[in-house]
């Protein structure tokens, strides 16, 4: 068990978190999202799919890695609370340890890819490229581009729900930051298990938006519950 | 080294669509916090007051600080300079004295003038259709005839361009609404293959954001195809193109293959309204249905009067066109030697991609205080990631305005590195 007091903020360290933003169209993700959530529409008819993944060091739950699928929603500002950069609707996740898959859906209540993945990391010069398997299976390739780096500390929101409720907690990111909308990385998500949902999307396979960030802690807030999400 | 917290650059309008709480005014108090924060940074650039009509050099009161600018305009849509033409002031003024300022009444009941019945037998005869009717703006225009005429069960498939009116219009009908990769029409086939039972396509002529003109023979030989029904919006593109004006339907000779043509009074003629052209058909059933319409007042009677004679005009002085392409030409070709990225513009329209809102914002400052008037284009008007500037020309323009505006754009343009 790996579950500490709900009431804590938990930290995780990280050498690097990329992320890549891409475009599919609205209805797919209106047929997965619950109703209470709306995708932010870049383009009219077409929503985001965010591809995150992370090499953590240091965690509740020792050294993994974790690739994220996400569709970003319009977030909900609190008062008295930051507001939120972005915010995400995470829908598959996969790490490559067991205790960190049981303490994210424990604690977290995140759905998950039931086995242990890969992810092999390429730090080039000014990119990386991240590999994703399942015992040699290909998931996901990815590049994110690096532009000029700055040390930021930024709010995110995510949202989950399973049987037992919907929540909501604030992610803190902190770390050396660089972001550009330069279109110079890609993507090529396999048909396999883990992308399942996303076999019939036309997702776009070059990201609008890169993100990167380097030596960073990632903070998450105690959750909050909601009232249910009515699902699709 | 201190870390940055989020910065106002980093929330739009998008940020704050929802609030926690279930008091729909809860929103408002972070949004306005953030928008005091954000107006230094750009967003005061938005809706800031002229004090001249939108010609080609303007006098405008500057929304940070309040100072009187005299600027270069390159922001306007009065693409044939007739928002001033003494012929139209004249017949406007006409207008005032003759029905007052107001129609005070819809047009359904009490708000229909003499007036508008010549305006819309004008825009039949020049359209060549059977009747057109016309709407107090083009937003009620898309709205109406949309909402007024596809029903739940229905299929709108808009271009992913199109306007936010087109789209409002789809959603209000709550017909199933999808749209199609812009100006691609392999994928409105993939769409259409998709839908089932009544269809209706809707194109611009040419887009506004993207100053691109549509592929129109392929998408309605598309939409012919699947037997959809194809409306055709040419707010931007009437009196531009098309050997009379007519747009690009005409351009590609295929008036008679677009079911609805749609346009609106802003842009070329140089007033306020919109209008669509059709069948009598179409024009009896939307007397009925296009509810935008319906309930709102009609079109004050000076504008409408003032419309009518640049309709005439228009029609009459096919130099006018001839002034503004010399000018389009001309701007061009200094935009572009100087390796200014303008996208697919092929128009009067000529978007300069700077692709960050933040950047696009402190070029536009500095712009402003050197002497340029050009609007920031960010989200929601276009996607997150294809914020620009939109060089509108017009026949107005004396090359020695485009000259000047052209040269303080470039010199702005390479001291921010968006020109090397």
């Amino acid at each position: 068990m790996t579950t500490s007091n709900p009431s804590e903020f938990v930290q995780y360290r990280f050498r690097d978190a990329i992320g890549g933003f891409f475009e599919f169209p609205t209805e797919n993700a209106r047929a997965l999202l619950p109703t209470d959530l709306q995708p932010i529409e870049p383009h009219h008819g077409s929503s985001v799919l965010s591809v995150m993944a992370f090499d953590f060091h240091d965690s509740p739950v020792g050294e993994y890695g974790e690739l994220i699928l996400s569709i970003l929603v319009a977030p909900r500002v609190d008062t008295g609370h930051s507001w939120p950069r972005s915010a995400f609707w995470p829908f598959r996740l996969g790490t490559t340890t067991p205790e960190s898959r049981e303490h994210a859906i424990e604690r977290w209540h995140l759905p998950h890819y039931m086995k242990d993945i890969s992810i092999a990391w390429d730090r080039g010069d000014g990119h990386v490229t991240i590999n994703a398997t399942d015992r040699g299976e290909p998931i996901v390739d990815m590049t994110i581009t690096e532009h000029e780096w700055s040390k930021v500390e930024h709010p995110y929101q995510a949202f989950m729900y399973d049987d037992e409720g919907a929540y909501t907690s604030t992610i803190v990111m902190a770390g050396q930051f660089s972001e550009n909308e330069e279109e110079r990385g890609g993507i090529v998500i396999h048909s396999q298990a883990m992308t399942d949902l996303l076999a019939n999307w036309e997702v776009d396979v070059t990201p609008f938006r890169e993100l990167w960030m380097r030596d960073g802690m990632q903070t998450f807030h105690p959750l909050r519950q909601l009232a249910a999400f009515a699902p699709r | 080294m201190q870390s940055q917290a989020a910065s106002v650059s980093d929330y739009d309008y998008s940020n704050f669509f929802y609030h926690a709480s279930d008091d729909p005014f809860a929103i408002l108090e972070p949004f306005n916090e953030w928008l005091r924060n954000a107006l230094p940074h750009g967003y005061y650039l938005f809706s800031q007051a002229m004090s001249t009509p939108p010609q080609g050099e303007i006098r405008l009161t500057e929304g940070l600080r309040g100072r009187q600018l005299r600027l270069v305009n390159l922001s306007s849509y009065n693409y044939l300079g007739l928002s001033v033409r003494p012929e139209v002031i004249a017949a406007a003024k006409e207008a005032l004295d003759a029905y007052g300022l107001g129609a005070a009444g819809s047009p359904i009941l009490s708000g229909m003038m003499d007036v508008h019945v010549q305006l819309e037998e004008d825009l039949a005869r020049f359209k060549k259709k059977e009747a057109a009717m016309v709407f107090p703006t083009g937003y009620s225009t898309n709205v109406g005839l949309i909402a007024g005429l596809m029903r739940p069960g229905d299929w709108v498939i808009a271009d992913q361009s199109a306007h936010a009116s087109i789209v409002d219009g789809a959603i209000l009908s709550k017909a199933s609404v999808r749209f199609f990769r812009h100006n691609n029409p392999a994928d409105l086939e993939r769409k259409l293959k998709q839908a089932t039972g009544k269809k209706l396509v809707a194109i611009e002529g040419v887009y506004s954001m993207d100053g691109d003109v549509c592929p129109l023979p392929e998408l309605v030989a598309v939409a012919k195809k699947y037997g959809a029904r194809v409306m055709l919006d040419e707010a931007h593109s009437t009196f531009v193109y098309g050997p009379t004006g007519r747009g690009v339907a005409e351009l590609y000779g295929l008036e008679n293959d677009v079911d609805i043509h749609v346009g609106t009074f802003s842009k070329s003629l140089g007033g306020q309204g919109g209008y669509v052209a059709g069948s009598r058909n179409l024009y009896n059933y939307l007397k009925g249905f296009a509810r935008s319409r319906v309930f709102s007042c009609a079109l004050s009677p000076v504008v409408a009067a003032g419309v009518r004679k640049s309709l005439e005009i228009a029609q009459r002085e096919p130099e006018l066109r001839d002034a503004l392409w010399a000018n389009v030409r001309h701007i061009r070709s200094r935009l572009e030697e100087e390796g200014v990225d303008v996208g697919d513009s092929t128009s009067q329209i000529v978007p300069i991609m700077v692709r960050n809102d933040r950047r696009v914002f402190e070029i536009c400052h500095k712009l402003l205080g050197a002497g340029v008037y050009l609007q920031p284009v960010i989200y929601p008007a276009v996607a997150k990631h294809r914020s620009r500037f939109r060089v509108s020309i017009s026949a107005g323009h004396t090359r020695e305005q485009l000259d000047e505006g052209a040269a303080i754009l470039i010199r702005v343009l390479r001291e921010e590195r968006i020109l090397v």
